[in-house]
């Protein structure tokens, strides 16, 4: 099995973008890194502290090398963000973008291409800051990336075959996103025996569009497990900020403690699962005071929640791409509010917990009855039959006939449920929670008024 | 009465698009909802094969033109002079004047043109068209 694992990491790395892969070398480079760039260890040794990481990439050495500069200060992880030629594999035109930005001095690539930059340069960086670096990119074929991202010492992988292809994709085969993401989980398996273990993180916040948390924790909890059976040992789920306080803290406890029940039912309890925290992934005011305030919901809650990282945003959010001093401004404005609510009390609100906890449960318990023999077929089975359903999902395969508004206390709930295997005593606790009036139009005026409710 | 729809061209603003489906099926239309990144030909196809009475094509990112403009050539070809085009969202890049952009997209061969028009005027305006042929 692993002979022929091995063969196929060959052929995916005799590319011709690739310059002579060392796989000896790597292995050798992995084993004695410095524990410091595994984030890891990083949270073992920081329990406690919420670990803050901002967004960011750019195309040439020179400006990312700049970005981490200003960031080191500040930030506990750095972020590796690719740029999206290389998410759809297309490293030709990604090495033309990149040349052109080198000439002219403009970015011409919205993040770093790390397969034309190589192995070699980038882990020069990477030692040089000895900081945990996270892999931020969107690919549904990561093969080659994360091989390059292991060997440049990058310790964090962030995706997944759901999670990076229902919000992004429409029509690329979700099928063979989940082989290709099997193929990345043994590759990080195989790496974590080496040294301190590769984190593997799900992305959370899907389409950032109106998604309930059931869903959220489903896709969060069907990411941990099929990287657990692959023999990942340190996995982060992950949400992002609902827009709803109580909903976050209601969510933050169901992901934790339903991520830990089902490691277990796997088998897999000895994996060391994370929870991160995204602030606000849907459209920002422009308003950069309401940036701010928003900004600073955002740790306040992450602190609530007790994240084990938080991922920033910006108050320049609504404007593009934001520059290194916002960014570093952001993250060093959330470490001084973390720092303020160290030893925050627990907070629970036991019956939307318990309603939140059995949705999660039915809707397993419709994968696992799936006759699918292994646990990506069933999942897949569930996604075509619309067991589960992503609002706002562009591909093809996704249902689309859940539809989500919020009620009065801004909370997220389930308008239609579509396909999914809701009991009816937990569908009539989301009904009973919804109040829209009279009018015809009045759902599709809630959901435009509920997508732009921080506007 | 059966509708196709989907977003034109490379184009990938699935909120407009599910919110367009939405208010269709609340208003009684049977959708077929082809989602974003549609190329003309598939919706033309669609229609073909649903025998859809209305096609409604949005584009949000401001590259509807050099898709659209071989509608006529279409129509004609596959006999599709009973069939209602309307087409709405951001029909140019940037700001845009809709004195010269609704005329142009009629000239292309929709019977209705929307430039930045709210989505309940424009289908409010699409119910009333409809009812008006009949």
């Amino acid at each position: 099995m692993s002979n022929l694992l091995q063969r196929d990491r060959e052929i995916i790395l005799s590319n011709e973008y690739v310059d002579n892969f060392d796989f000896a070398e790597v292995e050798d480079f992995v084993k004695n890194a410095s524990k410091n760039l595994f984030i890891s260890h990083k949270f073992k040794t920081n329990k406690g502290k919420t670990l803050v990481q901002p967004r960011g990439g750019f195309p040439t050495y020179d400006k990312m090398y700049a970005l981490y500069e200003e960031f080191a200060p500040v930030v506990d992880v750095l972020p590796m963000t690719i740029d999206s030629h290389t998410r759809l594999n297309d490293y030709g035109s990604a090495a033309k973008m990149l040349r052109l930005s080198e000439e002219t001095e403009t970015d011409l690539l919205n993040g770093y291409p790390l397969i034309n930059q190589g192995y070699r340069t980038s882990r020069k960086m990477v030692t040089h800051f000895d900081t945990p670096v996270s892999l931020r990119h969107g690919t549904p074929d990561a093969r080659l990336l994360v091989e390059m991202a292991i060997a440049s010492g990058v310790f964090e992988i962030e995706g997944g075959p759901i999670t990076y292809i229902l919000p992004y994709s429409k029509n690329f085969p979700q099928d063979k996103a989940f082989l290709y993401w099997k193929h990345v989980e043994k590759v990080c398996a195989k790496y974590s025996t080496l040294n301190e273990p590769i984190n593997r993180e799900s992305f959370g916040p899907l389409t950032a569009t109106l998604v309930p948390p059931c869903i959220t924790i489903v896709i969060q909890i069907a990411e941990m497990m099929l990287s657990l059976e692959e023999g990942v040992k340190s996995f982060s789920v992950s949400f992002a900020q609902t827009g709803s306080l109580n909903q976050d803290l209601v969510t933050s406890k169901v992901l934790r403690k339903c991520a830990n029940k089902y490691a277990k039912k796997i088998g897999c309890e000895d994996a060391t699962i994370n929870l991160v925290y995204h602030q606000w992934m849907g459209a920002f005011p422009r308003d950069k005071f309401k940036s701010d305030s928003l900004i600073d919901a955002g740790a306040m809650i992450a602190a609530m929640v007790k994240a084990d990282k938080i991922i920033t945003k910006t108050r320049a959010e609504a404007f593009g791409i934001p520059t290194k001093e916002d960014n570093a401004q952001a993250v060093s404005n959330v470490q001084y509010t973390l720092n303020m609510l160290r030893g925050i009390p627990d907070f629970s609100d036991e019956e939307e917990e318990e309603n939140l906890e059995r949705e999660v449960d039915e809707i397993f318990e419709a994968i696992f009855n799936d006759p699918a023999d292994t646990l990506w077929r069933k999942v897949f089975n569930s996604i075509k039959s619309g067991i589960i359903d992503v609002p706002f999902s562009p591909h093809i395969i996704n249902n689309n006939e859940l539809i989500t508004v919020r009620d009065k206390q801004s909370n997220i709930r389930i308008y239609k449920k579509g396909k999914l295997p809701l009991s009816e005593k937990s569908f009539k606790y989301e009904q009973s929670k919804i109040d829209l009036g009279e009018n015809p139009n009045s759902v599709v005026n809630q959901i435009i008024k509920d997508i732009g409710v921080m506007l | 009465m059966k509708v196709v729809t989907g977003v034109v061209g490379n184009d990938i603003h699935v909120v407009a698009n599910r919110l367009i489906d939405i208010s269709l099926q609340s208003r009684g239309y049977e959708v077929f909802n082809l989602g974003v990144n549609t190329y003309l030909e598939e919706f033309i196809d669609a229609v073909i094969e649903t025998d859809a009475k209305v096609l409604l094509i949005s584009s949000l990112n401001g590259e509807a033109e050099g898709w659209c403009r071989d509608l006529m050539v279409l129509k004609d070809k596959y006999k599709l002079q009973d069939i209602v085009f309307v087409i709405g969202g951001n029909l140019s890049v940037g700001e845009g004047d809709e004195g010269l952009i609704v005329p142009k997209f009629k000239e292309y061969g929709f019977d209705l043109v929307f430039h930045q028009v709210d989505l309940m005027e424009g289908l409010d305006m699409l119910d009333k068209f409809v009812k008006d042929i009949k």
